[in-house]
């Protein structure tokens, strides 16, 4: 035990001695979390309930037709300000002004169809905002045709949020940011691993009493710790800017899994190996494998650390004990064979 | 030439017996299983967000096959009871959808309106003739309006937008605007062959959809089969491309630090090739495989061949050059791990965010994956947005091969220093000691592309931030950024002690800042072709009388060298600040009326 103390104070102190590594996990961190500040407003240009109320951006259509008509309501029920005119010019005029922010125009239809006129701004921002305000509108009007013309059509008075942020956030943010020290932790473990190959110090650590064995334990279980470092950083840093992760211990379990699963894994790659450039090479493409593998058999780790983050409902202590499985028998595997392996000659 | 491809030969014989032999066999069969892989992916469809919602439906309810709802059938009671314990996120009575207030529940019902008004389409598009079941048409056409304010208000965050901004005058109702107070003429034929044609778009849905120009002129669109505004899909696409640059130049990085750690580049110093040539000569096999997967891509996509190359080879280029200067420089292979996730978070990030803003904002077009997704959407990318995207990352190529070339000895490809020690000697070697002046004179300008691409990314970062604190931020950090471009290399001179006297330190800061105010008025320059001006960018480049910034740069460059000078080098960070505190002044007080 006191050896392996020793062996894992030793491989702590070289990451922690190495001032450049911690200073890129903090830029690292810094330009995450600017980039999902940005993102998040970024995708609020996109939603017209934001639009309105954090820019308070209030779009004036000039409206050239019939004024009873259910599109009036429909577009003032979406906080748009609707302004009459008789006359298309006197509209245009007031477009130019600047007075107006779109124009409408509504002929008068006796068939099944309404051919309709909309005017934007030439600039494309402006266009984007007013196509965003006008969307739901514009379809609620075509249902009411719909309906004129003996179509029925179901599910309209549904209300629900826009589902594609909430969608972004669980399936790719939070396993993005849970996996992606698992994927580093890989990486260094094959970093000092065939560090101790190609600077032939493996055999002077061989020649003391410590078992091979423990030896890579060590370098795992830093490597590990450097990634629950992240990970914790991380589901501290959504729970800042107010992101609900519903089960921050069982996420933070299972990341912990994979994470430990990925190292041995890369270990006894590079252990194989015992070169950096042909290990790192193997080891993302084996990653690669396998997350579109485990995907196919719908065993995806990153869709368990979705629905573990979403709080899907059933999705628990059972899933991540499955997990367990495929570590422990890596880590079996990989005890029993390691000595062979790094004493094969590649 | 001939010397460049002989090196490049070698590296990919190195390549072959490093990943040949027994093993070889083993990293062939990987390599295959990957592509085997990667094309079921493709083949399969990937759905992100599987079984993210849990959805409970009547017996009479409608079939959901959407990977993403956890389907429960169970009778109206149970569903009710457990929509209540939460054990449901919604339940569908037949065609009647119930939710809970929370913000779950919300969501699986956007989710689940969506995915139920997309059926109710299909059904409708089926069972009905065209008129009756798309009534409603419209064509949008486009008015200029005259110069003036947006009618975007203060509100408590300022859009990305800002509404102080003056927009460049556009020409007032020129002749050439669409008549539009004509009656429309009837076009049932072409009108039906469009819906036709959005329909089939829509019914295929995904990438197809995006190759269709935006919107475009006089076009008729159909409410329900508008494609969705926001670019992220675009995005996120155009950044597939990049994926294969940034997988190759790791693996470049690797090959090159391997051999500076083995000193077998050292070796190379002793036979008659440049260190230019062994630097090209190992980075072409990397670059052609890149732009040859680049090149596949477009080709399965069917995009522009032509503009494709043309937009990501200064993209690849400047994405190797990143990489070629981490190889030359790290120590360890921790510190390649480390670094190397580092420049590729902040590629990814400066890449990437911009895009995002592609329409909202001109500010999209400092990155190349806006001009990507131009190419995507079928537009025309203007050559005065190709050369503000790309020039930068030319220039930054350049120069990192410049100074590759001059690190390129023994001494410095062999020791292991501190980083900062590092850098300030590749900064040191890059300066022709036998030309202090002019070498001064062009430091300042060669650094200018990295300030120039820092800054403009600044001014993206800050932009959905309240303007005072942007401006604020803004000031402060593109000061410091400058400053340290501006003194850089003569604190470089200073420690290697090649600089004896103070009247020579004035001098060679004085020219230094000239050089860089020359250059950051040509950057300028470039920028404003494609670029609104708006108070950011006023923020960063100091609006003003052509004498006075100059003054500025050569008063704030001299402080920080002759403090340093003065206290020694372990003083840089107080003189640099000093040196900020006057440029930050200075650019505050132009800018004062905005604060």
């Amino acid at each position: 035990m006191r050896v392996y103390l020793s062996l894992l104070k030793k491989e702590l102190k070289s990451i922690s001695r190495e001032k450049t590594i911690i200073f890129a996990i903090i830029i690292q961190f810094l330009i995450a979390s600017l980039s999902s500040v940005i993102l998040s407003g970024i995708l609020a240009f996109y939603d017209p309930v934001a639009l309105v109320e954090n820019v308070r951006f209030t779009p004036r259509v000039g409206y050239v037709g019939d004024i009873d008509s259910p599109l009036v309501e429909y577009l003032r029920s979406n906080r748009i300000v609707v302004r009459p005119f008789t006359e298309v010019t006197t509209a245009e005029a007031a477009f130019r002004a600047r007075r107006l922010d779109a124009i409408i125009l509504v002929p008068e239809s006796h068939s099944d169809t309404v051919d309709m006129r909309l005017i934007l701004p030439k600039m494309e921002t402006m266009r984007i905002f007013m196509l965003v305000m006008l969307d739901e509108p514009l379809k609620k009007y075509e249902n009411y045709l719909r309906e004129n013309n003996g179509i029925q059509v179901s599910y309209q008075d549904a209300e629900g949020k826009p589902h594609s942020t909430y969608e972004i956030l669980y399936a790719v943010i939070v396993p993005i940011l849970m996996l992606f020290p698992a994927l580093v932790a890989g990486s260094i473990v094959i970093d000092t691993v065939s560090e101790e190959f190609e600077n032939k110090t493996f055999e002077t650590l061989m020649s003391t009493p410590v078992s091979a064995g423990k030896v890579f334990a060590a370098k795992i279980f830093v490597a590990v710790i450097t990634a629950i470092m992240q990970m914790v950083m991380w589901v501290g840093l959504l729970k800042v800017n107010g992101i609900a992760i519903y089960n921050p211990v069982h996420l933070l379990t299972a990341s912990v899994i994979f994470a430990t699963t990925i190292a041995f894994g890369a270990a006894a790659i590079a252990l194989f190996f015992k070169d950096r450039e042909r290990s790192q090479f193997v080891y993302s493409m084996t990653l690669i494998i396998i997350a579109v593998g485990t995907y196919l058999l719908n065993l995806s780790p990153i869709s368990l650390l979705t629905r573990l983050s979403a709080g899907v409902q059933g999705v628990g202590i059972l899933e991540i004990a499955l997990c367990t499985i495929p570590l422990m028998v890596i880590a079996i595997v990989f005890l029993n064979i390691s000595h062979r392996l790094m004493l094969a000659r590649r | 030439m001939k010397k460049i491809l002989t090196i490049s030969k070698w590296e990919l014989t190195r390549i072959r017996v490093r990943f040949g032999g027994r093993s070889g066999f083993i990293i062939l069969a990987i390599i295959l299983l990957a592509i085997g892989a990667a094309y079921l992916a493709y083949q399969h469809g990937m759905v992100i967000s599987k079984g993210i919602y849990t959805l409970g439906i009547s017996f009479d309810g409608p079939v959901v096959s959407d990977q993403r709802f956890q389907v429960i059938r169970l009778e109206p009671d149970l569903g009710h009871v457990m929509l209540s314990k939460g054990a449901l996120d919604v339940y569908l009575d037949r065609d009647r959808i119930i939710s809970r207030d929370d913000e779950r529940s919300q969501y699986t019902t956007g989710a689940l309106k969506e995915y139920l008004e997309r059926q109710e389409l299909l059904r409708i598009a089926e069972q009905y003739d065209l008129n009756r079941a798309f009534p409603l048409r419209i064509e949008v056409s486009s008015l200029e309006a005259r110069d003036g304010d947006l009618s975007i208000e203060p509100g408590h965050q300022t859009p990305l937008v800002d509404e102080t901004e003056e927009f460049t005058p556009a020409p007032v109702l020129t002749p050439k605007l669409p008549e539009i107070s004509e009656p429309i003429p009837p076009r049932a034929e072409s009108t039906e062959a469009s819906i036709r044609e959005q329909l089939d778009k829509w019914q295929v849905g995904g990438l197809s959809g995006m190759k269709e120009s935006f919107l475009s002129e006089g076009e008729i669109v159909i409410p329900s089969l508008m494609p969705p505004v926001i670019p992220l899909a675009h995005v996120m696409f155009s950044f597939l491309f990049v994926l294969p640059i940034l997988f190759t130049s790791v693996f470049f990085a690797a090959s090159l630090t391997e051999e500076r750690l083995s000193r077998k580049l050292v070796v190379l110093l002793s036979t008659p090739v440049s260190p230019l040539q062994v630097i090209l000569g190992k980075m072409l096999p990397y670059v052609v495989c890149s732009l040859a997967v680049i090149m596949a891509i477009t080709i399965v996509l069917k995009s522009n061949l032509l503009l494709s190359i043309a937009i990501f080879l200064p993209v690849t280029l400047f994405i190797f050059s990143a990489y070629l200067i981490l190889a030359l420089t790290y120590r360890t292979f921790k510190d390649q791990t480390f670094l190397s996730i580092l420049v590729l978070s902040a590629i990814t990030a400066y890449l990437v965010i911009p895009a995002l803003l592609v329409g909202v904002s001109d500010l999209s077009y400092i990155s190349p994956l806006t001009l990507v997704v131009e190419m995507l959407r079928g537009e025309i990318v203007t050559a005065n947005q190709y050369l503000l995207a790309t020039i930068p990352l030319f220039l930054l190529f350049l120069i990192t091969v410049f100074i590759g070339t001059r690190v390129f000895n023994e001494e410095y490809l062999s020791s292991f220093k501190p980083l900062h020690i590092k850098a300030v000697e590749m900064l040191q070697l890059a300066v022709n000691i036998n030309h202090l002046n002019i070498s001064a004179f062009l430091s300042s300008i060669f650094l200018l592309p990295a300030v120039f691409m820092i800054e403009l990314a600044l001014v993206v970062l800050v932009s959905n931030m309240p303007m005072l604190m942007a401006l604020w931020i803004l000031v402060i950090l593109s000061a410091t950024i400058e400053e340290i471009a501006k003194s850089a290399s003569i604190v470089g001179l200073l420690h290697s002690g090649a600089i004896r006297t103070r009247i020579k330190l004035a001098r060679l800061a004085t020219l230094s800042a000239l050089g860089f105010f020359s250059g950051e008025k040509l950057f300028l320059f470039l920028a404003l072709g494609v670029l609104t001006e708006s108070t950011h960018l006023s923020a960063i480049f100091g609006a003003g009388l052509l004498i006075m910034p100059l003054v500025l740069h050569v008063v704030s460059t001299g402080t920080v060298c002759l403090i340093t000078e003065r206290l020694g080098g372990k003083y840089y960070p107080l003189a640099l600040a000093m040196g900020t505190t006057i440029h930050a002044a200075y650019n505050i007080f132009m800018i004062r009326t905005f604060l």
